[in-house]
């Protein structure tokens, strides 16, 4: 035995007296680092519910579920992820693809709970102590899963434009197409918004597979207009477009206009459904525009033998008479309307019902009637000096162009209104060499044109004035007339209420012009509609009453588009047509033998 | 860069990069790497093993080993990259040089099924235990079709869909005649 093991045992006692080097208690939690991954946060009211997230977790730990006091409703589908902690292997591509960035991570990473259902929770929709940490996981500056903009769609410059009639638009390349293809989350949010309800990832996925036939079938489905929407279709599908929240929404209807564009006309027999065999029955449709022409597709398919009765030289309504060439071409329009030519729909032109034909007639020869006449009558500005020479309707100008006449504008126009009506009636006069102003008495956020259309005019040269209210129309001195107007200011009405424009005294102005061009809205015109049938029919403000079936007050007519609908654009009325198809068919099938 | 130039004339390496002033990397033959990773520990002061580690390039069905060396009197990193086919892949081991190399490459095994004969405790669990499917970090593993065939769903699970959320709640009466 050596010294040292003698003394060793002593040398101990000598800490005997110090503070014993222990664990410190309680035991301090380690903080997780700023960037660590720990469990979920989400803004709640930012989160649209897409389920991208869902479909890119690797571990399928997420499911999208209804949060109690989230409803569905345009751009938001209701539904919030709820994340199982058991299959969540803390990757993160959830927070790195989330296209509205609600989607994050805080750096909490202890969590102890006894009831292992703990840990399937909605982060945001359930209160979690880590809820409003600034710390954790974001997606990396500069570093992106998704691509924020939109392929630019390569256009005329404003100044080669304005000198004619040709299209704008030139559209998408096979690449840039399938580029812009390839930004789709494929979320199907945008399905809703859309009037007519189109497929809209279905197609898009079919540019992504290069296979345009698929395409055509898919939008043929629920549109078979496709040519002419693909040019001018509202898109309402853009505005809650997933990647809106990123950046620029999908150029969706571009992109069903390039599925459009790759297909001869030649080509759609072999690739879309036939119609049925004749079932003998006969369905009359008044109106050749986009409902009209809608109904009468999916009527024919389904057997019926369709009549169109229209009152202009050449179909298509509106889409041909309302809008000009530089926007929707109008052998674009004549694609459409001769593919539902082909499969056998009879249409008449040239013939005006209640002055060339019956109603009355029509109503006894066949089983059932749609109507879309659409809104003929251009509203009056209600001001004095009105029927001056000179002062005309944006309808009549674009209706004059149509048919090929130059019209008589001279050298500045004045166009009263903020719709796209108004848009088009001025970006025409440019076109006519027109120095062109338009005046809208509310402001520019509250015009009802398109967004592009307000861009363009103004791009094109047109000034825009606004909050501008017409008084009085004279004649003019060294110029045709003489437009007095005076300046509004926008009174609140109340929330839930657009503000209103008010007059302020004494702020009368004049701008001197050769033609004053009024485009504030449109009514219709039912005159055609005998009387007897007539007090079957409900009308409200001017509209046509009708049921979800697009069935009226009489169970043998139906209506849709302009004249009884809200929106007033041509998805609507395209899926007003569609849906009084399917009304007309449940009627005759169900009822009408019974 | 001198070792790069020397080492060239000695062994097959190519590719120098300069990602940084002091950090340059080299590409290295499967057969000459292990030489040349022992002559930059012995003969120009890469003492420090940084790190050991793989990368699964499946589009060109390779891996890429990468040794991470670090020259102390320089304050350099060498990073010396060897490319080798993805089928039975297997690599000389280097415990010899540095015996915490070991490690790196039992979790290579484990984790991408690079083998290296000879390697103290190769076979040894690191993270796994009971692995029985193909080695978890190659790319083509399915991780969803794993966690699916092992953690199945838990009952009361259940999931829905945007597109068909949406017309269940904002057009049903249109769904039914679609």
């Amino acid at each position: 035995m050596s010294l040292k093991d003698i003394i060793a045992p002593f040398s101990v006692w000598k800490r005997a007296l110090e503070k014993p080097y222990t664990n410190r208690k309680p035991i301090e939690t380690r903080p997780g680092a700023d960037r660590y991954r720990g469990f979920h946060q989400n803004a709640i009211d930012q989160c649209i519910g897409c389920g991208t997230c869902e479909e890119i977790c690797q571990n399928n730990a997420i499911d999208l579920v209804p949060l109690e006091g989230k409803t569905s409703s345009h751009g938001d589908s209701g539904l919030r992820p709820k994340i199982d902690y058991g299959r969540c292997c803390w990757c993160a591509l959830c927070v790195d693809i989330c296209p509205t960035g609600s989607l994050g991570m805080s750096n909490e990473y202890i969590w102890i709970t006894t009831d292992p259902e703990d840990f399937r929770f909605i982060p945001g929709g359930e209160t979690k102590p880590w809820d409003d940490r600034a710390e954790g996981y974001r997606r990396a500056e500069g570093y992106d899963l998704l691509e924020a903009e939109r392929v630019e769609m390569p256009m005329l410059s404003f100044e080669e434009s304005q000198k004619s009639f040709i299209e704008m638009v030139q559209g998408y390349s096979k690449e840039q197409a399938m580029e812009e293809a390839d930004r789709c989350v494929a979320c199907g949010i945008c399905i809703a918004t859309c009037p007519a309800h189109m497929d809209v990832p279905a197609y898009i996925e079919a540019i992504r597979n290069d296979d345009m036939g698929e395409g055509l079938k898919i939008v043929y489905n629920a549109n078979p207009l496709p040519a002419s929407c693909g040019r001018v279709c509202s898109h309402a599908c853009e505005y809650v477009c997933a990647m809106k929240h990123k950046g620029e929404a999908i150029s969706i209807r571009w992109l069903k206009r390039y599925i459009i564009d790759q297909i001869y006309l030649g080509d759609y027999k072999e690739i879309l459904k036939s119609a049925d065999e004749s079932n003998g029955k006969k369905i009359a449709v008044i109106g050749s525009g986009p409902g009209g022409l809608s109904a009468a597709y999916y009527l024919r398919l389904l057997g019926y033998e369709i009549t169109v009765f229209d009152a202009n030289e050449k179909a298509g309504g509106m889409l041909r008479y309302g809008i000009p060439e530089y926007r929707l071409p109008y052998e674009q329009v004549e694609k459409d309307v001769e593919y539902i030519r082909q499969l056998g729909v009879t249409i008449n032109q040239d013939l005006k019902i209640g002055v060339d034909r019956d109603f009355k007639t029509l109503y006894d020869e066949y089983d059932a009637i749609f109507f879309s006449t659409g809104l003929k009558d251009p509203y009056g500005l209600e001001i004095a000096g009105e029927d001056l020479p000179g002062v005309q309707s944006g309808l009549d100008i674009l209706d004059e162009v149509t048919k090929g006449k130059t019209p008589d504008i001279g050298k500045s126009v004045v166009v009263v209104g903020g719709g796209n009506v108004a848009m088009d009636a001025a970006r025409t006069s440019r076109r006519y060499g027109a120095e062109v102003t338009i005046l809208y008495r509310r402001r520019e956020v509250d015009m009802p044109a398109d967004e592009e259309e307000i861009h363009e005019s103004q791009g094109e040269g047109c000034k825009l004035v606004t909050q501008a209210i017409p008084l009085r129309v004279e004649k003019g001195d060294s110029t045709r007339l003489k437009l007095f107007f005076g300046m509004a200011e926008m009174v609140d009405q109340g929330e839930g209420q657009r503000p209103k424009p008010v007059l302020i005294e004494g702020s009368e102005e004049v701008i001197e012009c050769d033609t004053v061009i009024t485009a504030i809205g449109q009514e219709a015109d039912y005159s055609f509609i005998p009387e007897e049938i007539g007090k079957n029919l409900v009308f409200n403000r001017g509209m046509v009453q009708i049921n979800e079936f697009r069935q009226t007050g009489d169970s043998k007519i139906f209506a849709g588009g302009d004249i009884a609908n809200r929106k007033r654009d041509a998805i609507s009325a395209i899926a007003d047509g569609h849906s009084a198809a399917k009304g007309i068919d449940i009627y005759l099938t169900n009822f009408k033998d019974k | 860069m001198t070792e790069f130039n020397e080492l060239s004339r000695q062994f097959q390496v190519s590719d120098l990069v300069e990602q940084r002033a002091d950090l340059h990397f080299i590409t290295a033959s499967k057969e000459h790497a292990v030489a040349v990773v022992s002559a930059l520990k012995e003969r120009y002061g890469y003492t420090h093993l940084v790190f050991f580690t793989v990368v699964d390039h499946l589009e060109k069905n390779e891996f890429h080993l990468t040794y991470m060396l670090h020259n102390y009197e320089k304050h350099h990193d060498m990073g010396v990259v060897v490319k080798i086919a993805r089928e039975n892949v297997q690599m000389e081991s280097i415990h010899h040089l540095w015996p915490a190399a070991a490690t790196y490459q039992q979790e290579m095994r484990e984790m991408y099924g690079v083998e290296f004969p000879g390697s103290p405790g190769l076979y040894e669990n690191f993270a796994l235990e009971g692995w029985e499917d193909i080695p978890p970090m190659r790319r083509d593993f399915d991780t969803k079709e794993y966690s699916d065939k092992t953690y199945y769903p838990r009952p009361g699970r259940e999931s829905h869909d945007p597109r068909e959320y949406m017309k269940e709640n904002l057009y049903p009466s249109e769904a039914e005649t679609w």
